[in-house]
């Protein structure tokens, strides 16, 4: 290998290593973050669902949910705007509707206050009341937005996610021997361990690397590269109406008319799908004769995310207008978030998403760990660039964990009446993280890893029981009724805590048998070597 | 690239201008490149501003990684500070298509 580099000037797996390292440092604490909270929102909707237990609703057909709903906003809204109704589904199994005031026409009235989403029962239509919480959205939103005031966290998120795909780029350039990369991993090897584990996380499941990567960019990318919109459009709407299809716009004439009965076209559009469901259903000037129904189908059972839409009159229920069928390009972009969102995937598939999310996890995972062993020299004070590596690396691998355990934790633990409970919620796990962290700074480094890691194992055991304390959704009683959400919840934090427990019982033993460290350690120190050949 | 490490203040100067070409001159010249394709591809509108979206973030990490395998600043700084311009100077002569 030092052959081959010498002869070729600027060897390009050797810039391709250095650059690999160098971007997967800077951008891999919060890489770790985006893909710990990316993968635990595959079960988003099932988060929420654990979140609120007194929430226990049974899945309706979507023609008598969207009824029940709108029979709700008859009733509680009949001159607004828009009304907007998502339809339940297996997972989401509450109606949620969002309501649009009209605006006021007096110019100098405050604006009324934006409503909130109110969530209903789909076989009844009443409104359904739980505790305050942001259930799975909030991990969802953390993945891309980081916690940040809006642009700033999304921008931070895409400039992280490009230094993942070009570091996966330059990370296979780097390893030659990719397929034997495979089936490597020696264990209690000090670095060498490191960088198996590395090679193994990342090769094992490289095609999804490259994957989620790419199509979390593609998630944002009107955000994030608008500018072949600019470079063709006037106005970026042409753009939108060519693609998406033109939203009616109609202005309420103040005559009243009847809504037409939505059940019906519900059957329709479902028949013009193929069978395709409706997921969300948007009613403009609901009881006025410019009354519009509009249908969106849902992604829960096709690959692109993107489904068609069809505008129905309120009034008498003709067919107004459709979506355009998307071309090649639009269908690629569409696939490309459906395949990112993982909505189409059934339970196995959706598990094999959350198993393949933790293998990213634990790439990234073991890359920092890597860097930061790899550097170390035997007997030598680590210089501050590598201290500070290691704690931030104690702060993101074990103290996240810690931070999302809390955060569940949280909402078992604060009443249920607690002002602004939900962001309670949500601070208790950025304070548990953050507050770890800065612990973890001022205790010895192998004991920072047991403890902290101890911790967060401690945590997510506890789940479990805090939960059969607090609900009256415990395992037992779970596992009886056949409520296979939580008891598969109870397990997948058991197996978390196990993970984790884990993590603490070998950081323990590498601290209390320093003799094996210099063995790996000792070697000749060739880091370029080691990164641009395994071996 | 590992010499360029040294830590002499003109090194880290000339890192911190090649780290700026790359991401912030990076990002321009792809954005005007998938751009100036999407304006002068002789297929549908929307469907070329839609790939050349979708493949844009292709070209940025391609153009990321080149700017610090070649070891000629001014040779990386040429070449993507030129395509930037060119490439938008190209969109702002010709104006949107509709």
């Amino acid at each position: 290998m030092s052959k081959v580099a010498s002869n070729e000037a600027p060897g390009v797996r050797q810039s391709m290593a250095w650059i690999h390292g160098w971007l997967g440092l800077l951008a891999g604490w919060i890489l770790f973050a985006m893909f710990l909270t990316g993968t635990a929102s595959y079960f988003r909707p099932e988060i929420t669902r654990w979140m609120q237990p007194e929430i226990d609703l049974h899945p309706v057909a979507p023609a008598t949910a969207a009824d029940t709903a709108v029979a709700h906003l008859q009733k509680v809204a009949p001159t607004a705007e828009q009304w907007f109704i998502t339809l339940p589904d297996a997972r989401t199994t509450a109606t949620r509707i969002f309501i649009r005031e009209r605006p006021n026409p007096d110019p100098n009235a405050k604006p009324a206050p934006r409503r909130a989403e109110l969530r209903l029962d789909p076989a009844t239509g009443e409104e359904v009341t739980a505790r305050d919480t942001r259930g799975g959205e909030h991990f969802y939103r953390f993945h891309f937005q980081l916690q940040i005031p809006h642009p700033w966290g999304r921008w931070l998120a895409g400039l992280c996610a490009m230094a993942m795909l070009a570091a996966i780029i330059s990370g296979v350039i780097t390893h030659k021997r990719i397929f034997v990369d495979f089936f490597t991993l020696r264990w209690s090897k000090g670095q060498r361990s490191w960088l198996d584990a590395h090679n193994v996380s990342a090769v094992i499941a490289l095609p999804f690397h490259a994957m989620i990567t790419y199509t979390g960019l593609i998630t944002l990318v009107a955000m994030y590269m608008p500018w072949p919109i600019e470079a063709n459009y006037k106005d970026p709407a042409t753009f939108e109406t060519a693609v998406f299809g033109a939203e009616p716009d109609g202005e309420a004439t103040g005559l009243p008319a009847a809504l037409t009965p939505v059940a019906p076209l519900i059957a329709r559009a479902s028949e013009e799908w193929g069978g395709g469901r409706p997921a969300t259903m948007v009613v403009r000037n609901p009881n006025d004769a410019t009354a519009t129904i509009t249908l969106f189908q849902s992604a829960k059972d096709r690959l692109n995310a993107r489904g068609g839409s069809i505008v129905f009159s309120g009034v008498d229920g003709r067919r107004l207008s459709a979506s355009p069928p998307p071309g090649p390009a639009a269908e690629t972009s569409g696939v490309m978030l459906g395949l990112h969102m993982g909505s189409f995937a059934g339970p196995v598939l959706r598990w094999t998403y959350f198993l393949l999310g933790l293998a990213g996890t634990a790439m990234v995972g073991t890359g920092l760990m890597l860097w930061t062993v790899k550097r170390k020299r035997p007997g030598a004070e680590p210089f501050f660039g590598i201290r500070l590596a290691e704690r931030l690396n104690v702060g993101a691998i074990a103290c996240l964990p810690a931070g999302m355990a809390a955060f569940l934790l949280a909402n078992r633990l604060l009443p249920a009446t607690l002002p602004a409970r939900g962001d309670v919620e949500v601070s208790i796990m950025f304070w548990t993280w953050f507050g770890l962290a800065a612990l973890a700074c001022v205790r010895p480094i192998r004991r920072a890893w047991t403890e902290t890691l101890a911790i967060a194992a401690v945590a997510f055991v506890a789940l479990p029981l805090v939960n059969a304390l607090t609900t009256d959704r415990g395992f037992v009683r779970s596992f009886a009724n056949g409520d296979w959400l939580f008891v598969a919840f109870d397990l997948a934090m058991l197996a978390t805590g196990a993970l984790l427990g884990f993590g603490a019982w070998r950081a323990a033993q590498i601290s209390s048998h320093p003799a094996r460290k210099p063995r790996a350690a000792a070697r000749p120190a060739n880091p370029l070597r080691e990164a641009v050949d395994a071996r | 690239m590992k010499g360029k490490m040294a830590g002499s203040s003109i090194a880290n100067g000339r890192m911190a201008a090649r780290a700026f070409t790359a991401i912030v001159g990076g990002y321009a010249a792809a954005a005007g490149f998938v751009s100036l394709l999407a304006r002068i591809a002789p297929v549908d509108r929307a469907e070329a501003t839609i790939w050349a979206m979708t493949l844009s973030f292709l070209v940025y990490a391609g153009l990321l990684l080149w700017a610090f395998h070649e070891t000629r600043l001014a040779r990386v700084a040429v070449a993507i500070w030129g395509l930037a311009f060119g490439t938008v100077g190209i969109l702002w002569l010709l104006g949107p298509a509709l």
